[in-house]
C-alpha cells in the first residue's frame, strides 16, 4: 500500500499548522516522521486519515484519491492509525478493547446477535485467539482483564498499538508509539514492527526519540512549523543544517 | 388490595420497559435522549387508533413499536453527526413537537380532548382474571426485553456501542461508523418505548397528549440513574423506586389534608428536580454503582 | 396590511425570544451547556415581576423585580450546582438544569398555584400608523427590552468584566492562562442570565396568561435562536431571535397557531445541519 500526500495545508484562525505538505510512503515502506512540539505532525496524520479536513491539498492512497472518504472509510481502506493521547475504550477491559478492534465481525450486525449465534460465537473464538497473541506480545497479560482506564501511560500506548494490529491493516499510522513505553519493551517492539513490515505491512512512525527513530526507520522526513525541511536517510537527515537548527530552536 | 397492587406492578413494568430502552440508548451507548416520550406517545396512539379500526390487539401492539422505531430513523439520520448536547436539544425538541402534533391533529386523535375508551387487553376475561392476565403478558414480554438487551450487551455489538460512549473517534479509526450503530440502537430503544405506550393506552383505556410530557422522559431518566446507568439490573431497580415514588406521593395525598392533585403534581416535579440534581452531584454511579463514571 | 401588523407582533414576539437566546447564549459560550431551565428562569421573572407590579403598579418596578429576582435565583443555582459540576460532562450539567427547572416550577406551582394570572394594565387605545395599530404597550415592552439589551451589551462591550467574560468565551484555555479570575466571570455571567431571562418572561407574561409552566414552552424556540445566531454570539442571539419571532408569526396564517414551536423546531434542524456555526458564530459549532 503506497500512500502520497500531496500539498497539504490546513489553517487554524490565521496560523498555518500544515503548509504545502509532499511526501510519499512507498508500498511495504517503514517511515519515520520526526520534528519539534507543534510542528504539525500529529495535524498531518488527523489530515491523512480523515479526522480532520484539509483545506488544500489530496491525499492518494495506491494511486487513488481518497479526499472524498471518511474516517471509518480510510481505515477499512486498510490504513489505520493511533492517537498521540492513548483513546482507550475506559471501561471496557484490555481484552474487550483488542476484540473490538478486529474487523467484519458478524456479532456487530444485530441481525446476527439473535439469528447466527453458532457463527458469532466461532467468530469470537477466533479472535479470543489473535487477542491472546497481542496481548502475550505486548506483555500486557498481568493487566488482561482490567478496566483499560485504569492502566499506566505505557500500558495505554501498547493497547493503542494493539487495536491498531487488530484491525489488520496493511498501512498503520503511529504517533509516538513509545512515550512513556518501558525502554526494554521499546526494543521488542521495534524488532516486531521490522517484522511485521517485513512481511509487507507499511509503517509510518511519529517519533520523539532520535535515537529510536534512527535504529527503526531507513528513511525519515522532519517536519517544522508546519513543513517538511528535509527528508532522506536518518544519517544525512540529521547532518542537515536546517534541521540543526530547527532541532536547537526547538529545544532552547 | 390485589387488584391494587397488580395494578401497580403492571405500571411499574411499563416504567421498566421505558428504562429498558434507555439502558441500552444513554446506559451502554451513551445517547442523551431526551425525547423518550415522543416515541411512548407515537406507540400509545399509533395502537389505540389501529384498535379502534378493529385491527387485531396482537398486530396493534407490533404496529407500535414499528411506527416508533420507525420514527426514530429520520432523527437518528439527521441528529446523530450532532455533538451529545446538541443530540439531547433535538430529541428533546422532537417529543415536543410529537406532543404538538398529536394535540393539533384533531381528525385524527380527537386533540386536547384524547381517545377515551381504548379497547383493554382479554376484556372478554373480566375483572380481576383480565387483569392479572394483562400482568402476566407485560412481565412476559418484559422478560424478552430484559434477554434482548442482555443479550445484545454481551455481544460484539455491545461491546462496540460501549467502545462508542467511551470514546467514539478510536472507533473510526477502527474503521467501523459510529453512525451506523447508533442508528439501530436508537430505532430499538424507541420500539422499546412503543410498546410500552401500547400497553399503556390499552390499560388506561384513555389516552390525552398531557400524559405524554417530557416529565415522563425524565421519570425514566431518573429511574435509569437511581438504579445505576448502564446496567439492566438498574433498570429495574429504578424503575421498583420510581413507582414506590409516583405511589407514595398519591398516598399522601390522600391523607395529608387540604393538598389537592395539582400541588401534589408541583411536589412530584420538584421532587423529580431534586432527586436528578441530587444524583448528579452526589451519585452520579446510580445507587447500585455501576461502570459509567459520568 | 395584514402582514405589517404580524410583522409588528412578531417583533415583541421576537424580543422575548431574543432575550432569552441571549441568556442561553451566554451562558452555553462561558458555562458550555446548554441551559434547560432557562424557560423557568424566564417564569420565575414573570412571577417576580407579577408581584412586584401588583405591589407598586408600575412595569418599570416589575421589570427591577424581575431582572433582581431572576438574577439572584440564577446565581444562587451557579453557587449550588454548577459551580460543583464545572469538571463534569456536558450531560452531567444539562440533567441538573433540567433538576433545577423542574425545582422552580414545583415551587412556584406551590406558591402562586395553578391559576392562570394576568398583569393588570390599563387598556389604551392603539396609536395608528398609516393603518398599522401598535399598542402602547408593545412600544413599553420594546423599550424595556431595548433598555436591558443596551445594558447588557455595555456590560459585555465596554467594561473589563465583560471583556472577560468575552474572552472566556472565546477561547477559555487562553482565558485561564492570561489571569482571568473564572470565579468572578461566571457570578457575572449568572446574574446576566438570570436577569435578561427575567425581563424576558416578564414581556411574555404581559403578553400573555402567567402559568408556572408558560416559560418552559419558550425553551425550543429560545434554544433555536441561540443557534441560529450562532452560539456564543450575543448579537446573533438577539438577532436571530428576532427573525424566528417575525418568521413564527407571519407563518401562523399558513401553518396555524400550535404549529409555532414546530416551526422553530425545523429551522433548528435545518441551522444544526446545514451551517452548525449558525449566522454569527465563531465556534466550532455542533459536531
Ligand atoms: N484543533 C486545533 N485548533 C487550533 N490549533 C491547533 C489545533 N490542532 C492543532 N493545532 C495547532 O497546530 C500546531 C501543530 O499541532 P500538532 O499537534 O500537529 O503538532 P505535533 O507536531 O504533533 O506536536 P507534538 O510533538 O507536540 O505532538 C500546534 O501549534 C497546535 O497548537
Ligand atoms: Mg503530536
Amino acid at each position: 500500500m503506497s500512500l502520497e500526500v500531496r500539498d497539504i495545508g490546513k489553517s487554524y484562525g490565521g496560523f498555518k499548522a500544515l503548509d504545502g505538505v509532499r511526501l510519499t510512503v512507498e508500498t511495504g515502506a517503514l517511515f519515520g516522521i520526526i520534528g519539534p512540539n507543534g510542528a504539525g505532525k500529529s495535524t498531518l496524520f488527523s489530515v491523512i486519515s480523515g479526522f480532520v479536513p484539509a483545506d488544500e491539498g489530496r491525499i492518494i492512497l495506491d494511486g487513488k484519491a481518497i479526499d472524498g472518504l471518511s474516517a471509518p472509510a480510510r481505515a477499512r481502506a486498510g490504513m489505520v492509525r493511533t492517537f498521540q493521547v492513548p483513546r482507550e475504550f475506559r471501561h471496557l477491559t484490555v481484552r474487550e478493547n483488542l476484540m473490538a478492534a478486529a474487523p467484519q465481525q458478524t456479532g456487530e450486525n444485530l441481525l446476527g446477535v439473535f439469528f447466527r449465534p453458532g457463527r458469532v460465537n466461532e467468530e469470537e473464538a477466533a479472535i479470543a485467539d489473535r487477542v491472546d497473541q497481542t496481548i502475550t506480545f505486548l506483555k500486557l497479560t498481568r493487566v488482561a482483564d482490567q478496566p483499560s482506564g485504569m492502566l499506566s501511560g505505557g500500558q495505554k500506548k501498547l493497547l493503542e498499538l494493539g487495536r491498531a494490529l487488530m484491525a489488520k491493516p496493511r498501512m498503520i499510522l503511529l504517533d509516538e508509539p513509545f512515550a512513556g513505553v518501558n525502554p526494554v519493551l521499546i526494543d521488542e517492539i521495534m524488532e516486531r514492527i521490522a517484522e511485521l513490515n517485513g512481511r509487507g505491512i507499511g509503517f509510518v512512525v511519529i517519533e520523539h526519540d532520535l535515537q529510536a527513530l534512527t535504529r527503526l526507520v531507513p528513511r525519515l522526513a522532519v517536519m517544522d512549523r508546519g513543513r517538511i525541511i528535509a527528508e532522506g536517510e536518518p544519517r544525512a537527515v540529521l547532518d542537515d543544517p536546517l534541521v540543526r537548527e530547527a532541532y536547537l530552536g526547538g529545544v532552547s | 388490595m390485589e387488584a391494587y397492587l397488580v395494578a401497580i406492578g403492571i405500571i411499574a413494568l411499563i416504567y421498566v420497559i421505558l428504562s429498558l430502552g434507555l439502558t441500552l440508548q444513554y446506559g451502554l451507548t451513551g445517547l442523551i435522549n431526551f425525547g423518550h416520550v415522543g416515541f411512548f406517545a407515537i406507540g400509545a396512539y399509533t395502537s389505540a387508533l389501529l384498535a379502534f379500526q378493529g385491527v387485531p390487539l396482537v398486530l396493534c401492539f407490533a404496529a407500535a413499536a414499528v411506527l416508533a422505531g420507525i420514527a426514530a430513523w429520520p432523527i437518528g439520520l439527521v441528529s446523530l453527526r450532532l455533538r451529545d448536547d446538541y443530540f439531547a436539544i433535538v430529541t428533546l425538541g422532537f417529543s415536543e413537537v410529537v406532543r404538538i402534533v398529536i394535540t393539533s391533529e384533531k381528525w385524527l386523535t380527537s386533540g386536547v380532548q384524547g381517545l377515551p375508551g381504548v379497547p383493554r387487553l382479554y376484556e372478554e376475561l373480566g375483572g380481576f382474571t383480565a387483569q392479572l392476565a394483562v400482568f402476566a403478558t407485560i412481565l412476559a414480554v418484559t422478560l424478552l426485553g430484559i434477554w434482548m438487551i442482555r443479550r445484545i450487551a454481551g455481544s460484539p455489538f455491545g461491546r462496540l456501542i460501549e467502545a462508542i460512549r467511551d470514546n467514539e473517534e478510536a472507533v473510526q479509526a477502527l474503521g467501523k461508523d459510529p453512525a451506523r450503530f447508533k442508528i439501530q440502537v436508537l430505532v430499538v430503544g424507541a420500539a422499546f418505548a412503543g410498546i410500552a405506550g401500547a400497553f399503556y393506552a390499552h390499560y388506561i383505556t384513555y389516552i390525552v397528549p398531557d400524559q405524554f410530557i417530557p416529565l415522563v422522559t425524565f421519570y425514566v431518566w431518573m429511574a435509569i440513574i437511581m438504579g445505576g446507568v448502564g446496567r439492566v439490573s438498574g433498570a429495574v431497580v429504578g424503575s421498583a423506586i420510581l413507582m414506590l415514588f409516583l405511589e407514595g406521593s398519591r398516598f399522601l395525598r390522600d391523607v395529608l389534608p387540604g393538598v389537592s392533585e395539582v400541588d401534589m403534581a408541583s411536589v412530584r416535579i420538584g421532587a423529580v428536580g431534586f432527586l436528578l440534581i441530587l444524583f448528579i452531584m452526589y451519585r452520579p454511579q446510580g445507587l447500585m454503582g455501576d461502570y459509567t463514571k459520568r | 396590511m395584514f402582514y405589517a401588523q404580524l410583522l409588528v407582533n412578531g417583533i415583541v414576539q421576537g424580543l422575548v425570544i431574543g432575550l432569552a437566546a441571549l441568556s442561553i447564549t451566554l451562558v452555553f459560550g462561558i458555562a458550555r451547556f446548554p441551559n434547560a431551565a432557562t424557560g423557568d428562569f424566564m417564569t420565575f421573572g414573570a412571577f417576580s415581576a407579577l408581584t412586584a407590579h401588583q405591589a407598586t403598579g408600575s412595569i418599570l418596578f416589575g421589570g427591577l423585580g424581575a431582572i433582581v429576582a431572576t438574577g439572584l435565583v440564577s446565581l444562587l443555582a451557579y453557587w449550588a450546582v454548577f459551580r460543583r459540576l464545572a469538571d463534569r460532562s456536558v450531560v452531567a450539567l444539562l440533567v441538573a438544569s433540567i433538576g433545577i427547572g423542574f425545582l422552580l416550577r414545583a415551587v412556584l406551582g406551590v406558591v402562586f398555584g395553578h391559576g392562570q394570572q394576568v398583569f393588570q394594565v390599563p387598556l389604551t387605545r392603539p396609536y395608528v400608523f398609516n393603518g398599522i395599530r401598535v399598542m402602547p404597550l408593545d412600544l413599553q415592552l420594546a423599550a424595556v427590552a431595548a433598555l436591558a439589551l443596551a445594558l447588557v451589551f455595555s456590560l459585555l462591550y465596554l467594561t473589563p468584566i465583560g471583556r472577560q467574560m468575552r474572552a472566556v468565551a472565546d477561547n477559555r484555555d487562553l482565558a485561564r492562562v492570561s489571569g482571568i479570575r473564572p470565579g468572578r466571570v461566571m457570578v457575572a455571567l449568572w446574574l446576566v442570565a438570570g436577569g435578561v431571562a427575567g425581563v424576558a418572561g416578564m414581556m411574555l407574561g404581559i403578553k400573555t396568561i402567567v402559568t408556572p409552566e408558560f416559560g418552559w414552552e419558550m425553551l425550543l424556540p429560545a434554544f433555536t435562536a441561540a443557534i441560529l445566531g450562532g452560539i456564543g454570539s450575543p448579537v446573533g442571539a438577539v438577532a436571530a431571535g428576532l427573525i424566528l419571532g417575525v418568521a413564527q408569526e407571519l407563518s401562523t396564517p399558513f401553518v396555524g397557531f400550535t404549529y409555532k414551536i414546530a416551526l422553530a423546531f425545523i429551522i433548528m434542524l435545518a441551522v444544526l445541519l446545514l451551517r452548525p456555526r449558525g449566522l454569527f458564530g465563531q465556534l466550532e459549532g455542533a459536531r
